[in-house]
């Protein structure tokens, strides 16, 4: 390319000014996307992958085959205990736990609790998670009046002065004293470890921590093992059966392994990895907003191909005058793919811009706080300019090398490619509009789904409802808690007060139970228990469908002191009727079942929805404790304005317990953290396919300007013909429709077999219905409509005469 | 049939008027074809393109049998061509994206009075140019000549009341030429009115009437004896 094709890149560009901006635009806008959404997945798929030795990390998982049983699949957690009995039986074995974590505990200061990240671990923390240290060392944890505090934790409790020596009290099990050792640097955002103040894992069982810390079956950490190597995880994997059994016999039936297993996940795979029952939804949100990305670069490589092999035509008789002027085809090749990847070069700088400028609008959108890696970004595009711009220029530099000059020169008509060119240009018109429609049907899908989750019944009213989940916390002692239920209950605008071990939002125990039914060999199918206390139906308001709920002038509803073989009343959920092998909910009423624990169900309550849309409601029983709180979260059940309420609460549990951080949440708050993560991806997606959808009217657009001039003859032929300009806009508006409708077969399965597949992953969801089809098709047409109709009706309006002698 | 009286056309451009038609008075009967003559610019094409209706006069009458034409609108004109009009032009104006039958069709898909066979009008206005042996082909397949009898044979299919040739043989070898004459000659004796502008004088004079026209202005008419 010398100084006249620069000049002659730069001229065309500026002369046909709506072009280039069409061109330049559209390919920069596609970057752009592409760019932040490859951020997106980076950040997603680089959970851990920035501890050292990652990859030789693993997540010890707990793998659940119950039957009948509400906990199914492979859990991050496993028995407290479990890492010591696995030290006794494989000697030399790398290994820690991480208990608590997240809001596990708080910091004690003038009284005043606040709650903060603690974690208690094994004192191997730091030979798996070898955390960067700005002071101290790791192996000081080993002693366990010693704490490891973050920077900012660092920051927020003693200022610029140095902490090390510096002391704190921490409750985790009780608060205790501790002399800071040693400052690591804050953790970054792509990790799901929380901790922010580490301390040292007891050698034996913490207080109340006793009788389930080798309690097989029970879940309550998280435990991590180090291996060199993967086929050293793999031969450890296969001992697991072995140990299982040996270990868990006592308390999983004769063969354990048979119902639970233990197995590893590497660590850089758990972040995106399903829980349970949970389907890989998150996975494939991260896969399809990558995918959206992918597709969105991809449309507007099309664009750029399409409107330049489109615009390649007009360029003829500069071709052939240079050739005659003495240019080889190599010359002209060279020509056309440096100015194709000249122009991709501009765009790309441009796209990099606009995501730049976009960056903070999407982080927003999505709560993410995403940055521009320079060092990757800025060669990767420079290598994409490259590779699309050689892309996009080969068939346009080759087809115009190829006119033969002679020709072109003499003939009036300007090569466009005839009907094969036609035939392709169209065929790109359908793949664009085949993936808009997709993303549009993919973006009316996910957010009436996410609208759907805040609205659905979930079997009580979501709004005027606070759970005090810190009555739970064992700095408070039961006899305050009992306190603590009574002072909210006299709060003005407290209409009652249930307490519960767990509550809307989840959180607090999760405790499932065989129930034997009569007649039936085995233990029966598990149900979820809750264990309710005195106000809890008051508070959720339950429809009730059957029998009745709990009264304290039935002796027998009451289980507090309960002893085996004394028959006491449950209520449970209209699931548990069919799980327990009644034919209606009135059938059940009345009936004992529990073989050695014997209960009597008194009522059957419709479903109350506490945990995540995307599990199946369990079948549930509920049994009631008159009198005992225990590990109990308070649910409030409210009128008046939401803030003052959660003031009076918040003034009241710091006059009654100020040594404990008060966690009080509205359900509507609490339920919005289930939503968060499938919000989040929504908009992501509708930012991405909305503009992807603009990427393609762009496309759509110049295509049609390009056509519309190309045929302003055949329009002036038809006119004089004695078309009206009806027709004409008529046959100009057809001509875009059809591969806009065509483009309809290959966007509805497509985004009827994705969109089922992320439906799936809730128990919960809206039907896919065909009006997210047909709606998403009438939008496509409509836009198609409107992108084409002004230059249709212009083009339609030209005088026959002038468009006759238009050449 | 065809009146034309006092016919004025100017073009207004960054300031300067072009007048390309002055004065034109013009009387067409039925059955007559009139051949215009005259050096390039001197307004033949104007006044074909006035007659045709696909440019309007900017001043003067246009009377077709009793119709005045300037008190019709762009659509109403646009049923008045497709009715009543058929074309001929020097580069034949075919396109390119239909087959040779599809572009004959095109000569009848704007009428409303589709009366009869459509698909028979047009396999008969290709026999009657002897094009029917190409009805698949592409026009970028076809000779000139053939190009032009099958414009011919677009003008033809609906039967229209006024034939309105623009330079027909312009860009056709003697012996295509020739034959394209032969084809209007025929559709004249079998009544239909042309009106030609030519520059061959051989075909002027194989017109019934001929005028020669100069800047703008009719000035000469003669008839041919028969």
């Amino acid at each position: 390319m010398n100084r006249f094709g620069f000049q002659s890149l730069y001229r065309s560009l500026s002369r046909h000014k709506l072009y280039a901006a069409l061109n330049i635009g559209g390919l920069a806008v596609g970057i752009a996307v592409f760019l932040i959404l490859s951020l997106f997945v980076r950040f997603e798929t680089s959970f851990e992958k920035w501890l050292p030795h990652a990859d030789e990390l693993y997540l010890v998982q707990s793998e659940w085959t119950v039957p009948d049983s509400p906990v199914q699949g492979a859990y991050p957690y496993t028995m407290s205990g479990l890492l010591e009995q696995m030290r006794e039986d494989f000697p030399g074995l790398l290994g820690t736990r991480i208990r608590g974590g997240e809001r596990g505990g708080s910091v004690i200061q003038g009284g005043v609790a606040t709650m903060e990240d603690v974690a208690q671990v094994d004192s191997s923390f730091f030979q798996l998670f070898n955390l960067p240290m700005l002071s101290g060392e790791g192996k000081a944890l080993a002693d366990p009046s010693v704490t490891l505090i973050s920077r900012s934790t660092a920051r927020k409790y003693f200022g610029d002065a140095n902490p090390l020596g510096r002391t704190m009290t921490i409750a985790f099990d009780e608060p205790k004293l501790y002399r800071v050792a040693g400052v690591f640097e804050d953790l970054p955002a792509n990790t799901d470890l929380k901790a922010s103040i580490l301390i040292n894992m007891p050698a034996t069982p913490p207080p109340g921590a006793a009788d389930y810390w080798f309690h097989w079956g029970s879940t309550s950490l998280r435990t991590y093992l180090r291996f060199p190597d993967a086929e050293a995880a793999r031969a450890f994997e296969k001992r697991m059966p072995e140990f299982v059994n040996r270990r868990g016999a006592a308390y999983l039936g004769e063969k354990p392994s048979e119902i639970m297993a233990i197995s590893l996940l590497p660590l850089t795979r758990a972040h995106l990895q399903p829980a349970g029952q949970e389907s890989a939804s998150r996975k494939l949100t991260v896969a399809a907003l990558g995918i959206v990305g992918l597709l969105t670069l991809l449309i507007a490589i099309v664009n750029y191909v399409n409107l330049a092999t489109a615009r390649a035509g007009l360029r003829a008789r500069e071709v052939a005058m240079r050739k005659v002027l003495g240019a080889d085809r190599g010359a002209l090749i060279r020509q056309f793919l440096g100015e194709a990847v000249l122009t991709v070069a501009v765009a790309a700088f441009l796209g990099l811009i606009l995501a730049e400028l976009g960056l903070p609008l999407v982080n927003a959108a999505g709560g993410l706080s995403l940055t521009l890696p320079y060092a990757i970004v800025v060669p990767g595009l420079l290598l994409l300019a490259l590779i699309v711009g050689v892309a996009a220029g080969f068939y346009p530099a080759l087809m115009l090398s190829r006119f033969p000059a002679a020709s072109v020169l003499a003939s009036a008509r300007s090569p466009g490619g005839g009907r094969a060119g036609t035939r392709a240009r169209e065929l790109l018109v359908v793949l664009q509009f085949g993936l808009a429609i997709a993303f549009i049907i993919g973006t009316m899908v996910l957010s009436a789904q996410t609208r759907h989750v805040r609205t659905s019944d979930l079997g009580f009213r979501r709004d005027g409802l606070l759970v005090v989940q810190s009555l739970a916390d064992s700095g408070v002692t039961e006899a305050q808690a009992r306190q603590i239920v009574t002072a909210l209950r006299a709060l003005p605008g407290v209409k009652a007060v249930g307490v519960s071990d767990t509550a809307a939002g989840g959180g607090g125990n999760n405790n499932t139970d065989s129930v034997a039914i009569p007649g039936r060999p085995g233990s029966g199918p598990s149900l979820r228990r809750l264990t309710i206390g005195p106000g809890f139906f008051e508070a959720y308001a339950p429809r009730l469908v059957a029998g009745r709920l709990f009264d304290d002038a039935y002796g027998a509803d009451n289980n507090s002191g309960w002893r085996d073989g004394l028959p006491r009343n449950i209520v449970i959920n209209r699931k548990a009727v069919s799980t327990l092998g009644f034919a209606s909910p009135e059938e059940a009423i009345g009936k004992t079942v529990g073989g050695k624990q014997p209960r009597t169900i008194v009522g059957v309550i419709d479903e109350l929805r506490f945990f995540t849309p995307r599990l199946p409601d369990d079948p549930t029983y509920y049994v009631y404790y008159r009198d005992s709180p225990g590990e109990s979260f308070a649910t409030i059940r409210y009128s008046g304005d939401a803030q003052a309420m959660e003031q009076a609460v918040g003034d009241l549990w710091r006059r009654m317990a100020p040594q404990v951080p008060l966690n009080a949440r509205t359900a509507d708050s609490l339920f919005n953290e289930f939503y968060q993560a499938d919000d989040r991806a929504t908009r992501l997606f509708a930012i991405g396919s909305g503009l992807a959808v603009l990427i393609g009217c762009v496309g759509l657009w110049g295509l049609a300007s390009f056509n519309t001039q190309r045929r302003v003859k055949e329009i002036g032929i038809r006119k004089t013909l004695g078309a009206s300009s009806t027709d004409v806009a008529k046959l100009l508006v057809g001509q875009f429709l059809r591969p806009v409708l065509i483009a309809n077969l290959v966007a509805w399965p497509l985004a009827f077999v994705a969109m089922r597949a992320w439906l799936a992953g809730f128990d919960d969801r809206v039907a896919l219905s065909p009006l997210f089809f047909i709606g998403a098709t009438l939008a496509a047409t409509l836009i198609a409509v409107l992108t084409v109709l002004a230059q249709s009706l212009r083009a339609s309006r030209a005088a026959p005469s002038w468009a006759l002698r238009h050449e | 049939m065809i009146r034309l009286e006092n016919i004025q056309r100017r073009y207004v451009s960054d300031e300067v008027e072009t007048t390309a038609l002055k004065d034109i008075h013009l009387h067409v009967e039925a059955g007559e074809f009139l051949a215009i003559m005259g050096p390039s610019g001197c307004g033949k094409s104007t006044l074909l393109n006035t007659l045709g209706t696909v440019d309007r006069p900017t001043g003067g009458r246009y009377l077709f049998g009793d119709r005045d034409l300037a008190a019709l609108n762009e659509a109403d004109l646009a049923r008045f061509r497709a009715e009543t009009l058929g074309f001929v032009f020097q580069s034949f104006n075919l396109i390119d994206e239909l087959t040779i039958e599809e572009n004959v069709a095109l000569g009848i898909a704007y009428r409303r009075d589709a009366a009869g066979n459509r698909r028979d009008r047009v396999a008969a206005a290709m026999d009657r140019v002897g094009i029917a042996h190409r009805a698949r082909h592409f026009p970028h397949q076809l000779s000139g000549g053939q190009q032009q009898r099958a414009a011919i044979a677009r003008a033809i299919v609906g039967n229209p009341k006024l034939i309105l040739a623009d330079e027909p043989t312009g860009n056709l070898d003697t012996e295509n030429g020739a034959q394209v004459m032969n084809i209007l000659t025929a559709l004249n004796n079998a009544g239909a009115t042309i009106v030609m502008v030519t520059h061959s004088p051989s075909h002027a004079d194989i017109a019934t009437r001929r005028i020669d026209m100069l800047d703008g202005r009719i000035v000469a008419s003669a008839t041919r004896a028969i």
